[in-house]
């Protein structure tokens, strides 16, 4: 997909702090050739580590002390009050709850890791986890908004549309940054992936990956009325009139631009079908990431990533099913598998065809859960876990992260970031770091100032990066 | 929520050739380029925005031939000192084509081109002004520039993310939407237009259809209903909108550029933070249901309110407890309350700002309270002999409630003592009080004395009265939610969305007015925007730029009606500029301020200063007539220059050496389509439609603005952004644009309707006949040649192309399969088509069989197993099929569902239930024509999670049917596009029917 923006767009990205915009582009907008796309690549500020994101997004909320972050105290207390300060959560919980599940170690680098992720853990080495993450409330919406967006309530660009801001996409003829959840959407819907005040080509494309057909895929993909040789020939009189058209109206490049727009969208039709097709990929491949839904919307990221796609979001599902407040040990048992096998094969895939060292995983919700088993109105326990923004792990791996680290630490019970606190802008300026950035220069005129994704803050968390 | 300081400025360049990058910015930006850290003026009141405009004539020129109008010499003047002459006059057809689209959004007839050029040859400034009227009357005008308005006001049909207890829609965005479009139809005054959007309320009767206008304010999105944040989008719309200022920039700190400091921001916050919405029907309504619907809930918000408070005034004690570990309370937690038995954080705040009003005033019933709050440790470890001296002092110095000080008579030994005190006071007060007014009703015994009379009437007037902390005001739920517990803001919340969806399906006219609230202290400064770090009190005011040194508060109410006639006062040096700078800009693509909603000091100098200054002053003299304004600008002959390529002294043509040419909108594109095709629907106003409804032929402009599910196209389009205040949209080109007029089914309709009404011509005919259509013009030679070859060769390859796969034979409906004859009870064809979709209604899910929805690969079955879904093959004749497929259901969750292959004489061929799983169902057998192959799906157990997909293919020879091949809407608008059609949709897409020069 090549977006061409117009000169004042383009001369607002360009001279809005994205100082690597290469001087040939400025030199062809000066010349009056077509006018350089949004989407064609640019460098950033420095040598990036990683040159494209794929983010698993567990929304509802995973528990990182079933998950990531074991808490061997929580069985000594277990049925008893967590003794210290009290934090209050959104609804109310009780006693000590400790996770049903083992926690292994795993790797030269000893990285514990629940039975959950068995199959991830294999890459252990490769995995660094931050166990001191936290939000600002414990409600889904704020934190998502804070977590993809940087802000928990104003309408904020994305972190996948900041990267196209930065970066623009290897491939023209895909959209460069896509998120994926299988059934509908997450809660707070697109505005999850949305490029607020950039550029409407910078949002994330929604893709439903329940469906097989690429046109249910990609909107308008497909020509159901007409075939390629009948488009080939429309295309062919469609630049004859538009050349006679151009003839008198001097170079003006947005006439160029639209008139090429229509043979990438010709183009795209075949690229999109093959990108979407898992049809082409062999057995062995597609029995490794599984043929269910998160394994196909897994190989699917692959197949697209390395497209040249910028930026990949895959959510669990529609609404929030990592929402564990009942139950937790059943549910998070289906949801884990769901995911751990085909992460695991990502990550071999993305490692067997050399395109690990540059991509960068990341790996979380929206925030986590309590060690405390949550109540029900009438005080009984519900078996689950209740919202907890005080303190959550995350995971990153590949592009430039030092893999097998663990990064901050909750305190004894899992309830608090304590060590290395890690908020989401912090976790933001570290991941913009990696693709290139300093996250304090990543910047966009708007309304009278310069927003950034950190906002005022954020820091660049060096223990993280190899 | 925290504090959200601005950024400082950052470096613009790259470091490393900072130099190198600025003289190339400098060379292709002109005005562009954003001025590297502009250096603050000593004296930011000099800017030259913040002057009032400047009464200058228009200068001297030595072409006195070219100019037509006073604008003429603004612009010739600048030319003439430059060297470049003007570009010459523009053809009739061009320059029809450019007012009709630049003031109707619509393209001219070629019958129009034609009688236009015959009045131009016989008297051009007289023929000019009538055709320029004839646009300007026509209810079109409003359409187009009502939605520039839109954009500025973010305006959207839907509130963004709402709770499921919520109406996602809201009532009034149509009515604020035809209310704009009817105020430049009508050509309100703009000082009118603006007051009535901020403050209708106090300015028409209650029931009058101005308040819609208030819709400007309120039409924002909710942000869960966090008022900061509520109230800053409000600010932001109004200023950036009409006075070009970025006062919300001011919200953390001073304004790092623009003399707004943060003061100011907090006095137009009180502003907003002292009216509650309010939401109205602006007709009468008998509805029987509507009516019934209001009554249910406002019976309820009473009943709950009642209760509400009567919890708030028994847990007096518990509220002034809370006052002491206030930590516990932080602003805006998102907190849930979940039982009625909960501390409302809220209203622990609302004690807080009642105590610290009422702290240093002597306060008969608070006094004692705010007294020995002041007790700390340092004057001694015995609180209670410490408070008894207090109170001896305060109760000899002033007058204080004797039922107080009865309650203080016992000593008390600590502050949550005191807190007990109050609480057992109030509680007694109000219990005796309604044993009075019992005894008063029975009139039977003595009359208590005077003076504990009025201690006791003293201490319930506090209790009921609306200001005070225990009372929660009665108001919209909107207004008033974080009072109530979780379960009763449901309740109600439900309850009002009953009563919003029955408004909205009526299509009744509706309001969200604002209305001032009583009592309403003066705002705080919040520090760094936080508002757990309030800061000092300021007045409700104008900003001190614009007010000048004799700045006085606002005195009336929350002073928005003040704030109103602030912004359209004659002397504001800001409203009418950034106006005619708006209107400018719609007209040349340009305004003469390239940043039309940023006037500040980092803004770029305006091209034509005086020029600005004069419109302005004309468009204030002309009584803020827009109608008025657009004649000026449309008659003079800077308007009516050819486009031609920009001369080398003029590259950006920010001189307007020549009318720059421009991309049309989507809307102007769309728009323009179905007029072309003789297809637009000129209905007026009303309810939104979906834009993708392959029945919507209406103007875009009445298409449904989603903001949470924005559809694809528009976003792909540039549309402006409905979360945000959009003065000028982004210009992108991108290939999906492409794809919508290629692949999409509206150019291919718009496209199939050209053919057909050009069907019985000759073929040369047919050409020039659309390009009249399309291009207001005849084809060329090689055009005519060029459409005669293509034509040709694609009717060639059609006739090649092999035989299309019969759509005919797929129809699509719900029945229900009868387990006694083992055979489909009934089939009832789904009623509508959504473009992908077959389903019961246009909402979904809706109609009679709810969730029963067919796609071409799959679907979802109704709500019960007697709506179950059915795709249907009809046999076109005699033949032996096979027929295989997967039925697949993919959730995990819920219990699957029920797939059954049915012969119309077989009865059941074969059937599945599938759940997390798949199943083939396959059958060969004989069928005679007519005979009918049902593929039904129901429910597996209970509704949930029962999407499944199946695709079935029938194959008998060398014949095959695939169903999602198969798969159509009502005018079967998958059959591939004739070779005439293939020839106007290429029409359709060229550059020339997407721009205007």
């Amino acid at each position: 997909m090549s977006p061409i923006l117009t000169r004042r767009d383009f001369l607002r990205l360009s001279g809005m702090g994205l100082g690597a915009v290469s001087l040939a582009a400025l030199e062809q907008a000066r010349a009056g050739a077509p006018a350089p796309s949004a989407m064609m690549p640019r460098a950033p500020h420095f040598a990036p580590r990683a040159k494209r994101v794929i983010h698993f997004f567990l929304n509802g909320g995973p528990s990182h002390v079933d998950t990531f972050d074991p808490k061997p105290a929580l069985a000594k207390y277990a049925g008893k009050p967590i003794p210290g300060e009290y934090l209050r959560t959104e609804r109310k919980t009780g006693a000590a709850f400790p996770s049903p599940f083992q926690f292994k170690r795993y790797g030269q680098s000893g990285l514990e890791i629940s039975e959950l992720f068995a199959r991830t853990a294999a890459h252990a080495d490769d995995i660094a986890v931050i166990r001191s993450m936290y939000a600002q409330v414990p409600n889904h919406e704020p934190s998502l908004m804070l977590m993809n967006c940087g802000d928990s309530v104003q309408v904020r660009p994305s972190f996948g549309a900041w990267t196209l801001y930065g970066l623009g996409s290897e491939n023209q003829n895909l959209p460069g940054f896509v998120s994926m959840c299988p059934g509908g959407m997450p809660i707070k819907d697109s505005e999850n992936w949305q490029s607020a005040f950039l550029p409407g080509v910078f949002q994330g494309t929604f893709v439903d990956p329940q469906h097989r057909e690429v046109d249910k895929l990609i909107e308008n993909i497909r020509s159901p009325h007409a075939d390629a040789a009948t488009q080939r020939r429309q295309l062919e009189l469609l630049r004859e009139l538009n050349g006679a058209h151009q003839q008198q109206h001097g170079n003006d490049p947005r006439l160029e631009a639209r008139i090429e727009s229509f043979e990438l969208a010709f183009r795209m039709q075949l690229e999109a079908s093959d990108a979407f097709d898992l049809g082409r990929e062999p057995t062995h491949v597609r029995a490794a990431y599984g043929d269910t839904v998160h394994g196909r919307q897994t190989l699917i990221a692959r197949r697209l990533l390395e497209r040249g796609v910028r930026f990949v979001q895959l959510w669990h599902g529609a609404g929030q099913p990592w929402d564990h407040h009942e139950n937790i040990e059943g549910n998070i048992r289906t949801h884990s598998a769901d995911i751990d096998g085909p992460i695991a094969a990502l990550i071999t895939d993305l490692k067997q065809r050399g395109l690990f060292e540059d991509t960068l995983i990341l790996w979380g919700g929206e925030f986590g859960r309590t060690p405390s088993v949550e109540l029900s109105d009438g005080g009984k326990s519900k078996l689950g876990r209740d919202h907890n923004h005080y303190g959550f792990s995350v995971w990153v791996a590949g592009g430039g992260v030092k893999g097998g680290t663990v990064y901050g630490a909750t305190d004894e019970f899992g309830f608090r970031a304590v060590e290395n606190r890690t908020s989401v802008h912090d976790l933001h300026a570290t991941l913009l770091h990696l693709l290139g950035f300093d996250h304090e220069r990543l910047t966009y005129r708007h309304a009278g100032r310069d927003f950034r994704l950190t906002d005022v803050s954020g820091e660049v968390i060096r223990q993280l990066i190899g | 929520m925290g504090t959200r300081p601005h950024l400082d400025r950052p470096a613009s360049t790259d470091r490393s050739r900072p130099a190198l990058l600025l003289c190339l910015l400098v060379m292709l930006t002109m005005v562009w380029a954003v001025p590297l850290r502009a250096a603050p003026p000593a004296d930011a009141s000099r800017h030259w925005a913040f002057q009032p405009p400047r009464p200058v004539a228009p200068p001297a020129v030595s072409n006195v031939a070219w100019p037509q109008t006073p604008i003429d010499r603004f612009i010739l003047a600048r030319l003439e000192s430059a060297g470049i002459p003007p570009a010459p006059p523009a053809d009739p057809r061009t320059l029809l084509r450019r007012l009709s689209f630049d003031l109707t959004g619509l393209p001219p007839t070629a019958a129009d081109v034609d009688a236009f050029a015959s009045d131009l040859a016989i008297d051009r400034p007289a023929a000019l002004a009538r055709w320029i009227d004839r646009l300007l009357v026509s209810p079109q005008y409003g359409e187009r520039w009502g939605r520039h308005w839109l954009d500025v006001a973010r305006y959207s049909d839907t509130k963004g993310y709402v709770y499921g207890r919520e109406e996602r829609r809201f009532v009034h965005a149509a009515s604020y939407r035809d209310w704009v479009i009817q105020a430049f139809n009508r050509d309100l005054p703009y000082d009118r237009f603006l007051e009535l959007q901020i403050a209708a309320d106090q300015l028409v009767p209650p029931s009058s259809p101005d308040l819609a206008a208030m819709g400007f304010i309120t039409l924002g999105r909710r942000f869960l209903g966090v008022t900061h944040d509520i109230i800053d989008d409000r600010i932001d719309v109004v200023t950036r909108t009409t006075l070009a200022l970025t006062v919300t920039c001011a919200r953390c700190h001073d304004h790092k550029y623009d003399p707004i400091p943060t003061d100011d921001y907090y006095s137009l916050y009180g502003v907003f933070h002292g009216s509650d919405d309010r939401q109205l029907i602006l007709a009468p309504t008998a509805d029987p249901e509507a009516v019934e619907r209001q009554k249910k809930f406002t019976a309820k918000h009473a009943e709950r309110l009642t209760e509400a408070n009567a919890r708030l005034r028994a847990r007096i004690a518990d509220y002034l407890a809370a006052q002491l570990e206030l930590n516990q309370y932080p602003e805006e937690g998102f907190e849930q309350i979940l039982t009625p038995d909960d501390i409302i954080p809220h209203s622990v705040r609302r004690w807080r700002d009642y105590l610290r009003q009422t702290r240093g005033t002597p306060h008969p019933i608070f006094a004692p309270w705010h007294r020995l709050s002041e007790i700390t440790p340092a004057d001694g470890p015995d609180f209670a002999t410490r408070a008894q001296a207090v109170l001896d002092t305060l109760f000899a110095a002033q007058p204080i409630n004797p039922r107080v000080v009865e309650a203080f008579k016992r000593p008390v030994t600590r502050m949550r003592d005191v807190a007990t005190r109050y609480g057992e006071l109030f509680r007694d007060a109000e219990a005796e009080f309604s044993r009075r007014i019992r005894r008063e009703e029975a009139d039977s015994s003595p009359r208590p004395s005077p003076s504990d009379e009025a201690a006791l009437a003293e201490l319930h007037t506090f209790l009921h009265s609306p200001d005070s902390p225990t009372t929660v005001r009665d108001s919209a739920i909107v207004n008033i939610e974080y009072y109530l517990p979780t379960s009763v803001t449901e309740e109600l919340g439900k309850l009002q969305a009953d009563v919003d969806r029955r408004w909205i399906d009526l299509g009744l006219p509706a309001a969200l007015v604002l209305s001032d609230r009583s009592g309403e202290p003066n705002p705080r400064v919040f520090r760094r925007g936080s508002p757990s770090q309030p800061g000092p009190e300021v007045p409700r005011q104008f900003l001190g730029i614009l007010a000048g040194a004799d700045r006085r508060p606002f005195q009336h109410g929350s002073g928005r009606l003040e704030l109103a006639r602030a912004i359209t006062a004659p002397s504001n040096p800001l409203t009418a500029r950034v106006l005619v700078n708006r209107v400018w800009q719609h007209h040349f693509g340009v305004g003469l301020v390239g940043t039309p909603s940023d006037f500040g000091l980092r803004a770029p100098a305006p091209s034509h200063p005086e020029l600005l200054d004069w419109l302005a002053l004309r468009f204030m003299e002309d009584g803020w007539s827009l109608k008025s304004l657009h004649r000026m600008i449309l008659l003079s002959a800077v308007y009516q220059t050819a486009h031609r390529t920009p001369p080398a002294g003029d590259p950006e043509q920010r001189l307007l050496s020549a009318f720059p040419g421009r991309r049309l909108e989507f809307e102007q594109i769309r728009d323009g389509m179905l007029a072309a095709s003789g297809e637009l629907n000129p209905e007026l106003g009303g309810k939104p439609a979906e834009l993708l409804d392959a029945s919507n032929r209406r103007r875009t402009v009445y298409a449904l603005v989603d903001r949470q599910f924005l559809p694809g196209v528009l976003r792909t389009f540039d549309f402006a952004n409905p979360d945000l205040h959009v003065a000028v949209r982004h210009e992108t080109t991108v290939p999906q644009q492409g794809l919508f007029f290629l692949n999409g089914p509206f150019a291919a309709q718009r496209a199939r309707e050209l053919a057909r009404k050009t069907a019985g011509l000759t073929p040369a005919d047919r050409v020039r006949s659309l390009h009249q259509r399309l291009f207001q013009r005849p084809p060329t030679t090689i055009e005519l040649e060029a459409g005669l070859r293509f034509v040709e060769a694609a009717d060639r390859a059609a006739s090649n192309l092999e035989r299309k796969p019969d759509t005919t034979v797929w129809s699509h409906g719900s029945g229900e399969y009868d387990e006694a004859t083992r055979r489909l009870r009934s089939f009832k064809a789904l009623p509508h088509f959504t473009g992908t979709a077959w389903q019961g209604a246009a909402a979904f899910p809706g109609g009679e069989t709810g969730w029963a929805q067919l796609t071409a690969e799959g679907g979802h079955p109704g709500n019960t197993r007697a709506q179950g879904c059915v795709r249907r093959w009809t046999a076109p004749r005699d033949l032996t099929v096979s027929i295989s497929g997967t039925l697949v259901h993919e959730p995990s969750e819920g219990d699957g569902v029920r797939g059954f292959l049915l012969a119309s004489r077989e009865g059941v061929l074969q059937s599945a239930t599938v759940h997390h799983g798949k199943a083939e169902l396959a059958a060969t057998l004989r069928v005679q024509a007519g005979d009918t192959i049902d593929f039904l799906v129901d429910i597996g157990g209970s509704l949930g999670y029962d999407q499944f997909l199946w695709n079935p293919v029938i194959v008998a020879g060398s014949d095959r049917w695939e169903a999602r091949t198969g798969f159509s809407g009502p005018g079967a608008v998958q059959t591939p596009l004739a070779a005439w059609e293939q020839y106007a949709q290429v029409l359709l897409l060229t550059n020339e029917f997407a721009f205007v020069d």
